[in-house]
């Protein structure tokens, strides 16, 4: 039948319930507990251990963590009273945080596009009826399931400069090329293939507010990890497109790319943006991936891959200052909380909803 | 009747207080904390049953948590304040700010009591447990350096091996003839491999501090000339391509996994790698840590993770007995050194025929004890502030430096820079 685009409840006027003393009646034409207005009691009394849980072990951290911020604490010795002055040093004095701001800033920026992109073009070529389709499914889908830790052992190894195999795989092309006899010939290009070697994969930083391979490789491995629940979610939402409007755009003559462009996009647009929101939040808040495929010390900040959240922890438990790791997280709050209402503000030009 | 029965339970009655009186003088549980993967916790287990085969009063509970998670939980426990579940001995490094915020016993008491002969253990291994001139623990060993060498390489290359009088210059050397480059440009075997943050055995062997008072720093000393000169020798040799870049080094598994894989020939580390260097029938030896060429040799930082005792404990006397078994040559040190993958912090225990026994690899065993004839603890930082020091500010430099991205003399002298308005602001300054 009619399908609801939102659920709200009914309206009033076909269903209302018997009100009998004065409280309901108040209660209803204030538009609370319109079913069973003698019973919200109840209703607070089933709530009231989901919502102790709520309060304990979620809202009374996040407040304890705002008041931390404005503390110095170590651990061993009791919090001291320090103002704004956690706020003030991350942005006047610390040697380290710039670094860090740009590097999960390029996180950010490259991983988001690219796992969306990626996911839906995967998406899109699955959704063709392969016979082989559980397959592939399957097989995009397993890193995401992958133990995180174990995969970026793995890619460690892959993009060491000196032991890994791209590397290997770069000095063979160099010998390959060494060896073709145009190249012997021009002492130019010997020159430039002679200086071939493979890059620091893994700790070269970018020059100035460039992107180096640390970033690039980190980009490489996490797009990798969860570019398969882009594409499961895509996929889902491509089965929900109407096959009728394809026929429709068929017949006024659109080709493919077109179909794709104008009925598939559009109609997919809430699912990109839901994808958006979740993996901007994820790649904001990205810890796994660069801290074990760099693997510094737990006390040492590697410049070219530090995120935020690795910066929190090392603040925490390698320095012991949980103040600062709580101010920290204030800070990757108010990032997140503004880039999320810029995108929700955003999403009313470009996100179609369908209504019936 | 009744008399006699009411006169047979007051004796039943006396004797059962007296008896559980009795028991419960004696009986004590103890817990023992510390870190460590399976097989360690094993050997602790193994000290802990000859423990208490030889008290069979005592019962030690072993309380163990891996090495990232350990330190977090003893704090929160102390945080927590229930003496019940903090252990009574447990390791700890660094033990300053823990003996600064009192959790740690001051041990001078109980030392003097014992009469125990503080002068056995090498120099700078009690400096390291100690704050404020009073002893808070002992080292269960300490982390003197030597050179690890494949004899089969040397061999190869027709070189002499390492000897425990080597310089710099005879180790630059031999790295140079051992580093195999293939004819595309790359090294398929560096001579030389070493963990950067093992710089001072050449900054301190060359007369170099990082810090002027690792106590009570008042500037920053690594833009000195012979700090410098030590850094130009080994990022030189990394530049050079003889010895592994520090971060590829660390992410291609360490030391001893590229020692294993024969691509290196040698490289610096403490005994940890003795076991499984044996346990793969690797044909090497060990040398003395080189010389810097005007003589003094570092042969890494004279400290090693202690036993303490809680502040809280409510059974010392017990602890205490517990904590001198562990450090004795006959007790716990004759478990602990056994496999030889630690060096015993004292000298007795160093010349002691566990250690020293000629049936377990390496040969050269007397290269530890060469190096911890001048052993000392500058090579840490000793006040609360370091690692945040050490970690912001000196060591994401020195990174660029291991990498080739910078020279020594270039950036050095902005670390200290940084390093001394940090320690103004901290209140170190002079």
């Amino acid at each position: 039948m009619e399908k609801a685009a939102l659920s709200s409840p009914p309206p009033p006027t076909l269903m209302t319930p018997p009100l009998r003393s004065f409280r309901q009646k108040i209660a209803f034409r204030l538009g609370m507990g319109v079913w069973r207005a003698d019973q919200q009691f109840e209703g607070y009394l089933f709530l009231l251990p989901s919502l102790i849980g709520f309060l304990l072990f979620v809202l009374a951290p996040i407040l304890i963590s705002l008041a931390l911020s404005f503390h110095e604490w170590d651990l061993l010795t009791p919090p001291e009273y320090v103002g704004a002055a956690n706020y003030t040093e991350l942005f006047t004095n610390d040697p380290v945080f710039g670094a860090v701001l740009k590097n999960t800033f390029w996180y950010t920026l490259l991983i988001v596009p690219l796992q969306l992109v990626l996911g839906f073009v995967l998406a899109v070529a699955l959704n063709t009826g392969l016979r082989a389709l559980r397959w592939y499914r399957m097989l995009y889908f397993m890193p995401v399931i992958a133990s995180i830790v174990a995969a970026a052992m793995v890619f460690r190894f892959l993009f060491n400069q000196q032991s890994g195999i791209i590397a290997a795989g770069v000095w063979q092309t160099k010998e390959l090329l060494l060896g073709l006899p145009f190249v012997q010939a021009s002492p130019q290009l010997l020159d430039s293939v002679q200086g071939l070697a493979p890059p620091d994969f893994l700790n070269a930083p970018g020059q100035g507010f460039l992107p180096g391979w640390a970033i690039i490789s980190v980009t490489l491995f996490t797009v990798w990890k969860n570019v398969g629940f882009t594409m499961v979610v895509y996929m889902a939402a491509l089965q929900a497109v109407p096959d009728p409007l394809y026929d429709a755009a068929k017949v006024d003559g659109a080709s493919g790319w077109q179909r794709l462009r104008y009925v598939t996009i559009p109609l997919v647009s809430p699912t990109t943006f839901f994808l958006l929101v979740v993996q901007m939040l994820g790649a904001f808040q990205l810890f796994a991936e660069p801290f074990v495929m760099v693997a510094s010390s737990q006390n040492s900040v590697a410049l070219a891959s530090e995120s935020l959240v690795m910066y929190i922890y090392r603040n925490a438990f390698g320095f012991l200052r949980m103040g600062k790791a709580a101010a920290i997280s204030w800070i990757l709050f108010a990032i997140v909380f503004v880039v999320t209402i810029v995108q929700t503000l955003l999403q009313r030009r470009w996100v179609h909803y369908q209504v019936d | 009747m009744q008399k006699k029965f009411f006169l047979l339970c007051m004796v039943l009655v006396a004797l059962m207080a007296f008896g559980t009186a009795a028991v419960a003088q004696d009986d004590v549980t103890l817990l023992w904390g510390m870190w460590g993967d399976p097989a360690e916790i094993a050997t602790h287990q193994l000290v802990a049953d000859a423990y208490m085969a030889a008290n069979p009063n005592v019962t030690i509970e072993l309380w163990s948590q891996p090495w990232g998670e350990y330190f977090t939980k003893i704090d929160t426990l102390f945080v927590a304040g229930d003496a019940t579940v903090i252990p009574d001995v447990f390791f700890m490094t660094p033990i300053q700010d823990r003996a600064a915020a009192g959790v740690l016993q001051d041990l001078t008491a109980l030392i003097e009591e014992s009469g125990l002969d503080l002068e056995d253990y090498w120099p700078g291994a009690l400096e390291s447990t100690s704050y404020e001139g009073v002893v808070y623990g002992f080292p269960r060993d300490i982390g003197i350096e030597v050179l690890y060498y494949n004899k089969d390489h040397f061999d190869a290359a027709s070189l002499d091996y390492p000897t425990d009088e080597w310089t710099w210059v005879e180790l630059r050397a031999a790295a140079e003839a051992l580093t195999v480059k293939e004819a595309s440009g790359r090294i398929s075997r560096y001579g030389f491999a070493m963990e950067g943050g093992k710089y001072f055995d050449f900054v301190g062997a060359n007369g170099g501090l990082i810090l002027d008072d690792m106590f009570n720093p008042t500037q920053c000393t690594l833009s000195q000339p012979e700090a410098v000169e030590a850094f130009e020798f080994f990022a030189g040799m990394m530049n050079d391509e003889i010895a592994w870049r520090s971060a590829n080094l660390g992410q291609a598994g360490g030391d001893l996994s590229v020692f294993l894989g024969e691509q290196a020939s040698m490289f610096i580390q403490n005994a940890s790698r003795v076991p499984a260097l044996n346990a793969a029938g690797v044909n090497y030896d060990v040398a003395a840590v080189p010389t810097a060429p005007g003589g003094t040799r570092q042969a890494g930082i004279a400290n090693g993770a202690a036993w303490v005792m809680s502040s809280v404990t409510d059974t010392p006397d017990a602890a205490w007995d517990f904590m001198q078994f562990l450090q004795s040559p006959e007790g716990g040190q004759a478990i602990y050194f056994a496999t030889g993958e630690a060096f015993p912090p004292t000298r007795s225990g160093a010349e002691s025929p566990v250690f020293m026994n000629p049936e377990r690899g390496p040969e050269n065993k007397q290269a530890w004890i060469v190096g911890a004839e001048s052993a000392n603890i500058n090579g840490f930082g000793w006040f609360p502030e370091y690692n945040e020091l050490n970690g912001t500010l000196i060591n994401p430099v020195l990174d660029t430096i291991w990498a080739g991205e910078a020279q020594a003399a270039d950036v050095l002298p902005g670390v200290c820079e940084s390093v001394d308005a940090y320690l103004v602001e901290h209140g170190y300054g002079a």
